[in-house]
Parts: C-alpha cells; structure tokens; sequence
C-alpha cells in the first residue's frame, strides 16, 4: 500500500471519529444527531450549538467555494498554468478564511459548554480526540440548547383581511418573508389593522420583534404577501406614484453634515415636490416649514452645527416638506432629553390633527403617552416571527395586559432571556380571539 | 452638541425654536390651507436631480475640503518632476521613467478623488434612494464633478511640470495640439482611476474598507502597467487592465518613444571602460573612438534602434487606442458602480 492511501485513510479515520463525536454533542444541544455525518452541514450545526450561526454561515459558504475550486482545478489543463495559479491563491485565502471561521465557532462552543479558552488549542491540534470527549463525557453539559419550536404549540393565527371602514391605512400583512441561508424565515405574520386619518400611533415592541419590518412593509419599502392601502390605494402597486405621500423619518439623522439647513431642505423640497410646482411654491413651503419646526433661526447654518434637538427637526422636515398623508418615524426621541423630546412629540401630533397619519416607534414612550391615539404591540413569538400583541387605544392597552405604563406592556411580551416575562405567545392568543370576536 | 437631562444644558435657540414650534399660532395648520403637494406622476426627472446633486457636491467641495486635492496634486506634480523630470521626452529611459512616473500621480490623484465619495454618505444615500433618488442621477452627478476635478488637477500638474522646466512632446497625434493631446492623455487616466475608486466606494460599506482596498489596486496598478516592469508572458494579459499600460503606452506613444536615443547601453559600457583583456582595455579604446569622431549620439540612436518597442507605435492610431481603452474601462467602471450601488437597499439595518 504507497503512502497516499494509508494517509487517506488515516485522514478518513479521524473524520469519522470527529462526526461520531459530534454526533453525541448534537444530541446534548437538542440538533438532530444524523447531521453530523454530513460535511459543511455538521459544521453549520456546531455554530448553532455555539451560538455562533452567523460565523457558521461564512464558514459554510467559505468552505463549499473552496471545495469547488478544488475540484474545478483538478479538470484544468496543465498548460493553463496561470489559471491554476490564481485558483490556488483564491483557495490558500479561502482555506485560511475557513479556519479563521472555524475557530471562531469553536470558542463560542467552549462558552456555552462553559470551559477555559486553552481548550481551543485541544480543537486545533487534536480535534477527533477532543470532539470524541466532549460528546462522550457526561462533564460536558452546554449551558443552552438548540430550541425547535413543535407546531402544535404556535400561537393562534386571525388568518383572515379586514376591510376599511373609512379613509385611512389598511394594513393586511399575511407575512413577510426572507430566505436566510436556504432556509425561509418569517419575520413577520398574521397584522391586520386599520388605522384612521388623524391618529398618532405608538409602535411598541422589543428588539428582533419586527418593528421595522413592518413599517418598511407598511410603507412598500420591503414588500411583504400584504395588502396595504392608503386611501382606498394599493401601495404595493402604484408605490411609485403615491411614493411621496410616504414620509419616513430613520432613527439616525441621515443628513449632510456640511450643508446649510436651508440648502438641505430646499434640496429636499426640488427632490420631493412634484415638477409642476413652481419654485415660487417650493420657496413659500421651504420657508413654512423651517418655521413650523422652529429652524429659521439657524437657517443659514451649517448642518453640522445644529444641536441634536435641531438636527433632529431637520431630518423629519425633509420629509414633512412633500405634505405626506402617512408620516413614519423611527425614534425620534432617541438622543433627546424629556424638554426637547417632548416638544417635538407635540409638533408630531400637531401633524397628525392636521389629518396624517403619523407613526411612531418609540422606547420611551411613556413620558408623551397621552399624546397617541392607539399602540401597536409588537412581540416575538415562540418561532421568533414578530406577531401583533395588540392595537388599539393607549387606556384599551393596560387594560388588556393588566398593566400601567408602555414600559411593562414592553417588558410582559419580551422573552425571558431579554429580561422580560415571555408573555408573547399568550397575548398574541388574546389579541387574535378577541380579533376574532370583534370581526366575527 | 449633545443633549442630556439637565435642561439648563439646551441652547437657547432650541428653547426658542421648540417654544415657536408649539405657541406659534400660525403654526395650527388649517386643513383648507395644505396644499396638494403630492399629486400622481409627480417625482422630478434624472437630469434634475442630477443638478441638485451636483450643486451638492460642489458646495461640498467647499466645506468639506474636496479641495485639498488640487494643492496636493501640485505638490506630487513637483516631486515627480524634480525627481524624474530631466530626461523625459529626451531619452528612452527618461521617458519611460518618466511616462511611468506621471500615470502613477494620474492614478494617485484619482483614487484619492473618489475612493470615499459615496461610502462615507452611504447611509444618506440609502435614505434618499428609499425617498426616490435615481442611483443614475446620483452617479452622473459623481461622475460630471469628478471630471472637474480631474481636469483642474490635469491642468496643475503641466503648470507645474512647465514651471520646473520639464519637456513636453513637441508633436501631436490626434489634435493639432500636442499640448492637447498631452493633456486629453494625462486627463482619461486620472479619470479612469477616479471612476475606478468610485466604484469601489459604490460597494464599500465603511470608509475604512474602501481604503484597505485601495492601496492593493494601486500595487496592480502599478505592477501591471506593462512596459515597466518586465512580466512573465502569462502575465502580460492581466496589463490590459490597468489605467497604467494604457496611460503609459499613450504617453511614450505621443513621446515618440521609439526616435529617441538609449543612454543606458554607453553609461553601462562607460563603467566598464577599465575592464582589463590580456593587459589592454578594449572597452575603454572603443569609447575614445567613439568619443574622438563625435559618435556618441550616433551609438546611442543605433542601440536605441534595436531596442525599440512597436507598443510605442508613434500613431495616431496607436494613440486612439490607449485613449478608447481608457474610456471603454471608465465606462465599465460607472456601469459597475451603478449596478452595485442599485442594491444599497440590501444593506444590513
């Protein structure tokens, strides 16, 4: 038997002891045992078991490119030698890339196992033998597990549209999907609501809860399997017609630093009013909603200059400048002491008498409550997936979660993990029967 | 500024503006008076907001000290011509010294133009792209303003290279003018490279990333510009690339690279003229032939001769090439910055 061979299978060996090890750590991270005898597969599953899924993905991806161009480099012609030059520099990058990766992975394993960080060198240089150990010794318990939600525990689901008793924004979000690492992820499922003309709305909701999922599907940004109409109008399809009847407001102040304010909202005005407006019109606008939000004085200053109070007002300026009729703000509020939080939160509902609609996330939003009309509660049920916990008004709201303020509503839904009383699933329940009641 | 609890920290002039704001009686917005600012089909084309971006990037040129570029163009102009200057346009090495010399500061000023143009505003540009800004106008706007830019630091470098007394081509190519030609040479270059950092900063998520990129094209750029260094054969083709080959072969080109006489072969034998063969020294005795019947200019233009190179082509046709190979790599370069920056909606909240 020549050298190659034996080494093959000396390399087979090892790989087969890694997999079985593997196998009994799978079964103490609640993941289904068989996959670790599936190359790229076992090792995205470790990730998942580290808690590491997102170095698992490029791993995954890393190491499956590399594989292809070591296979495709075995059918090149020898007389194509750059060729197989620039190949084997791309896979050296990819294979150092894979074992950066890999270790990565692995100290997230030797965390949640609970372990010294010396470990990782036992991965490296004797990895068979260590996996067999870790997933053969009862010491080697891991501090969390692989969650795998079973269907028959999911929350209740509406399932059904609801239709629009007046003007306003109807909203019918069957779910909103994305396809992560050939797996579909629902983000968000099952919203129904309508919103009427006039009122300012709270979305409330926890981190990964789906808040700005729903409102790029609300505002036809990120489209979703929804039916969102404005004013009797499908946004999803004439969103480019009525796209200016959208405002949107993100929680950064994305604006030029080194640009006047008045300069920034007349760029923003010829950006945004239609070309039939004369730029009589466009002035006129540009100067009544520098007054409106109180930017006059600092007209002619540069944007960098503003206070952040200020340069907040110029960021939802530059959208209010086209009149929208649905007006979306992301946190406003963040940054901005109690004073000048709530002066703004003022001018918003000032807005939203004027006939918009206006909404807004917000984290604290307990200190203008009485502002808003109704909240919409956002949580995070068992699969993950942001479901509606509630909409309707603020006073229906503490009623229904037998709570005081937007911050306990806030804390009763958010999962136990986060600090909160993972309630989640139980009021999506509640809400949906009571949809259900109310629809009939 | 920043703004914390402590009201007494707000300035006054938010007090003021939040005050107006919420007693300004004109503020109550009376519904009757709104006006219809968004009716259908409203959106203004892409040569208008063209011309908005446009304005905004000149003002940036101002406040954002864009302009440095033009004074630092100058300074490499005159280190480049101090350094490498004397025998361009006179020898075959000096002018491919030269010639080399001179792309790499069109490639330097270029890649410094553009490589954080768009990904230091990138989340601004995401906002307005979700407001209905045009990535074409956008990029048009880029390209008009980088092509100012590139134009002024053209016309600095040969200022200064005249200033310091540099040679320039005595003939011309395509336009009457060599000077012209010259610059519209100097000028596709610096823009190539500038539409090249630019589409690296179309996809660069941080300003950090773009920069970590950049220095490892201008190695490529300089490594692969063909006739300067000498390449393995299998290499050759990778030179097609670089703004540099084409740059390089148009400038040598219009020097008329191939008339010139070669210095390197006589200062190479006149360090040798000691060479000692059986008590004599011929080298030394074929250079004071040489020397005594005034042929040195005569064996410089003959061992020019057989070192020729046809890439150097003094053509018009030649020239044209370099020139539309410039163009044809700009032009897949904006192509490419523009389909990159059309998936800006896919970045990572």
């Amino acid at each position: 038997m020549n050298i190659p061979v034996v080494y093959f299978f000396i390399a087979l060996l090892f790989k087969l002891f890694q997999s079985i090890g593997y196998c009994f750590i799978f079964k103490k991270c609640n993941v289904a045992w068989y996959l670790s005898f599936i190359p790229f597969v076992r090792e995205y599953n470790v990730s998942l078991c580290a808690d590491r899924e997102k170095d698992g993905k490029v791993y995954t991806i890393v190491a499956g490119i590399a594989t292809l161009i070591e296979l495709f480099n075995h059918f090149i012609p020898e007389n194509l030698s750059v060729l197989k030059t620039i190949l084997l520099i791309i896979y050296v990058g990819l294979l150092i890339t894979t074992e950066i990766y890999m270790i990565r992975v692995l100290l997230g394993l030797i965390e949640v196992f609970g372990r010294k960080k010396n470990w990782i060198w036992m991965f490296v240089f004797l990895d068979a033998v260590t996996v067999l150990i870790w997933g053969l010794s009862p010491k080697f318990v891991p501090s969390k597990v692989v969650i795998r939600v079973k269907k028959s525990v999911l929350a209740k689901e509406f399932g059904q549209n609801i239709t629009a008793p007046e003007e306003g924004l109807l909203i019918n979000i069957k779910k909103r999907t994305v396809v992560d690492f050939f797996r579909k992820k629902t983000l968000i499922k099952d919203i129904h609501m309508f919103i009427p003309k006039g009122h300012m709305v709270l979305l409330l909701g926890g981190s990964g809860a789906g808040k700005t999922t729903f409102v790029n599907a609300v505002t036809g940004y990120e489209k979703a399997k929804a039916k969102i109409e404005l004013d009797s109008r499908d946004i999803y399809h004439e969103y480019k017609k009525i796209l200016y009847k959208i405002g949107f407001v993100p929680q950064q102040d994305l604006i030029r630093g080194t640009d006047t304010v008045q300069l920034t909202l007349s760029d923003s005005a010829d950006l945004r009013i239609p070309k039939g407006v004369s730029s009589d019109v466009k002035k006129a606008r540009v100067k009544k909603v520098l007054d409106e939000f109180g930017l006059t004085a600092v007209k002619n200053s540069l944007v960098e200059k503003l206070s952040g109070g200020q340069r907040k007002r110029l960021s939802i300026a530059m959208e209010y400048i086209s009149d929208p009729t649905l007006f979306v703000l992301d946190e406003p509020d963040s940054g901005l002491d109690g004073v000048v939080a709530r002066g703004l939160f003022e001018r918003l509902r000032k807005i939203a008498d004027e006939g918009k609609i206006v909404i807004v996330i917000s984290h604290t939003p307990d200190r203008v409550i009485e502002l808003f009309d109704d909240v919409i509660v956002l949580a995070k049920d068992e699969t993950k997936t942001g479901r509606l916990a509630w909409y309707g008004p603020v006073n229906e709201a503490y009623e229904f979660f037998g709570k005081n303020s937007m911050e306990e509503i806030l804390l009763s839904v958010n999962q136990k993990d986060e600090g909160g009383e993972g309630k989640a699933d139980e009021f999506v329940g509640k809400y949906t029967d009571l949809m259900k009641e109310k629809v009939g | 500024m920043s703004e914390n609890n402590n009201t007494e920290m707000i300035p006054e002039n938010v007090m003021e503006g939040i005050a107006k704001m919420n007693t300004d009686p004109n503020n109550a917005v009376n519904p009757a008076e709104t006006l219809d600012l968004n009716p259908d089909n409203q959106g203004i084309g892409r040569m208008a907001q063209m011309r908005i971006y446009l304005g905004k990037m000149f003002r940036m040129f101002l406040f954002q000290k864009d302009w440095f570029v033009l004074p630092m163009a100058a300074i490499i102009a005159g280190l480049v011509a101090f350094a490498v200057g004397a025998n361009l346009f006179e020898t075959m090495e000096g002018t491919l010294m030269g010639s080399f010399a001179l792309a790499c500061v069109c490639v330097w000023n270029g890649f410094f133009n553009s490589i954080q143009s768009i990904c230091r505003e990138r989340a601004i540009v995401k906002r307005e792209h979700r407001s209905g800004m045009h990535i074409t106008s956008y990029i048009a706007a880029h390209m008009i303003y980088q092509a100012v830019l590139c134009l002024l630091q053209v016309i600095i470098i040969m200022v200064v290279c005249y200033l310091l007394n540099v040679r320039m081509p005595a003939k011309s190519l395509v336009t009457p003018f060599p000077m012209v030609d010259y610059g519209i040479t100097l000028f596709l270059i610096t823009y190539c490279a500038d539409m090249l950092a630019l589409f690296i900063s179309s996809f660069s998520k941080t300003t950090t990333a773009a920069m970590t990129i950049m220095p490892f094209l201008l190695i490529i750029e300089l490594l692969f510009s063909g006739s300067f260094f000498t390449l393995p054969s299998a290499a050759e083709p990778f030179t097609k690339l670089t703004a540099t080959k084409w740059g390089l072969t148009a400038l040598c080109a219009q020097g008329d690279y191939n008339s010139l006489p070669m210095v390197s072969i006589w200062n190479s034998c006149v360090q040798m003229k000691d060479i000692e063969i059986e008590g004599k020294k011929p080298v030394y005795e074929v250079l004071k032939y040489i020397e005594k019947n005034d042929m040195r200019d005569e064996f410089c233009l003959l061992t020019a001769q057989y070192n020729q190179k046809p890439e150097f082509e003094f053509s018009r046709k030649n020239m044209l090439k370099c020139w539309l190979w410039l163009v044809g790599w700009t032009a897949v370069y904006v192509l490419a910055a523009i389909i990159f920056l059309e998936f800006i909606d896919k970045d990572k909240r």
